[in-house]
């Protein structure tokens, strides 16, 4: 699968031509530090001193470098896909390897990077229960009514909620019954095969 | 299996798989870290460097002291949730292999601090939003902008509720006329006798 550059890009990108290999790396190197931990504009100004352009290019051709390592990781293009993409570009034979060799070693780190990114439910983080019996209220006496009272704390990114909620025992066995036959529905010969072909 | 320390169930495949951990202690030892957990247990707080001191000629490898802390909270938070006698408890724990020495040892900890520690589970149970206090105040309207000779007495009542959740308390205040007010002390006189009577 070849990756498709915009005219934009492209234009970003041909500024790597201007400067030798050894600032690639060093841009290759800008860029990934952004990946993890997030953008510096005070190296695009430094950076931009030293070659003597305007920082506005300095900051188009790291974020064009960033944008093709993402979608290559993203994609999870072979070697020779990468290579073909690239050569659209009309660079060097050293610049293509540079740019391979920078592909490669942070292709797993940037896809353990993208995984995160994906949106969050809130997710279970513990649960509290407490079995009472509602023995008088102020409309009747001499009653015998027991409730299960739950509280279910959620996480979501960080943030924890919690929901209060209250079920008599009936209800509280319907639900563990339907939650084991949902847990049950991966026995089934459907979902077996499915996992088997994950695998 | 069934075991009363894990509330007449099979025991966690976990917990079998520690037992063979606690007995690379010696008796001795694991009596003074089972003082530490049970610290923990209580809310006191729990001293990470002297286990370490304790378990340092164990020869245990990195996971090993979180996982001996693990199944000594699990062992005897459970052994208290079930109010499980220090004798049955040393009994089933040597069934599931542990020495008799280090069983002996654990029983005889659990056994000096098992009421404590009940009465802190008991506290630390499920309770949604607690009172905190009660202020009142009797206040008489004398004239109002609909009648000018009024001459009522009126009660303000605040009750500061407090919110487990986020640890902070809630003022509620609202006013009761007189006639209300007797009705809310006698309905309130009937619940509190009622509940003399279970206790």
């Amino acid at each position: 699968m070849l990756l498709v550059l915009s005219e934009e890009h492209k234009e970003h990108l041909g500024f790597l031509t201007q400067v030798d290999s050894a600032v690639v790396g060093e841009f290759g190197r800008i860029a990934v530090e952004f990946l993890r931990k997030g953008t510096n504009p005070k190296i695009y100004e430094g950076a931009a001193r030293k070659l003597n352009v305007s920082s506005d290019v300095i900051q188009h051709g790291v974020e064009g470098l960033t944008y093709l390592l993402t979608e290559g990781s993203k994609l999870m293009i072979s070697e020779i896909d990468f290579q073909d993409s690239v050569l659209v570009l009309g660079f060097s034979e050293e610049l293509n390897k540079l740019l391979l060799q920078l592909y490669l070693d942070n292709r797993k780190e940037i896809r353990s990077i993208l995984g995160e990114l994906t949106p969050k439910l809130p997710s279970y983080h513990s649960l509290e229960w407490r079995l009472d019996v509602q023995l008088a209220s102020r409309s009747l006496r001499q009653q015998i009514k027991p409730a299960v009272t739950i509280k279910l704390h959620l996480d979501q990114n960080g943030d924890q909620t919690t929901k209060i909620l209250q079920t008599d025992p009936a209800t509280l066995l319907h639900l563990i019954q339907q939650l084991e036959q949902a847990l049950g529905e991966m026995k089934t010969n459907h979902c077996r095969r499915i996992v088997r072909n994950i695998k | 299996m069934r075991f009363r320390f894990c509330g007449d169930l099979d025991c966690p495949d976990w917990v079998l798989a520690e037992i063979s951990t606690l007995a690379k202690i010696s008796s001795v030892k694991l009596k003074l870290i089972c003082g530490q957990v049970l610290k923990d247990l209580q809310g006191e707080g729990i001293d990470y460097e002297k286990i370490l001191k304790l378990t340092s000629d164990a020869k245990f490898e990195s996971g090993d002291m979180k996982a001996t802390i693990a199944v000594l909270s699990f062992i005897l938070s459970s052994a208290a949730k079930h109010s499980v006698d220090s004798d049955s408890l040393s009994s089933e724990l040597q069934q599931l292999g542990l020495p008799k020495e280090h069983a002996a040892g654990l029983c005889r900890s659990y056994e000096e601090k098992q009421s404590p520690l009940q009465d802190s589970l008991r506290t630390r149970s499920l309770r949604l939003n607690r009172l905190d206090s009660v202020s009142w105040r009797v206040d008489q309207t004398l004239s109002s902008s609909e009648l000018q000779q009024v001459n009522e007495p009126l009660v303000h009542l605040k009750f500061t509720v407090r919110d487990r959740d986020r640890g902070v308390t809630e003022p509620f205040a609202m006013t009761v006329s007189a006639e209300k007010f007797r009705v809310l002390l006698a309905e309130l006189r009937q619940a509190h006798a009622m509940m003399k009577t279970l206790s």
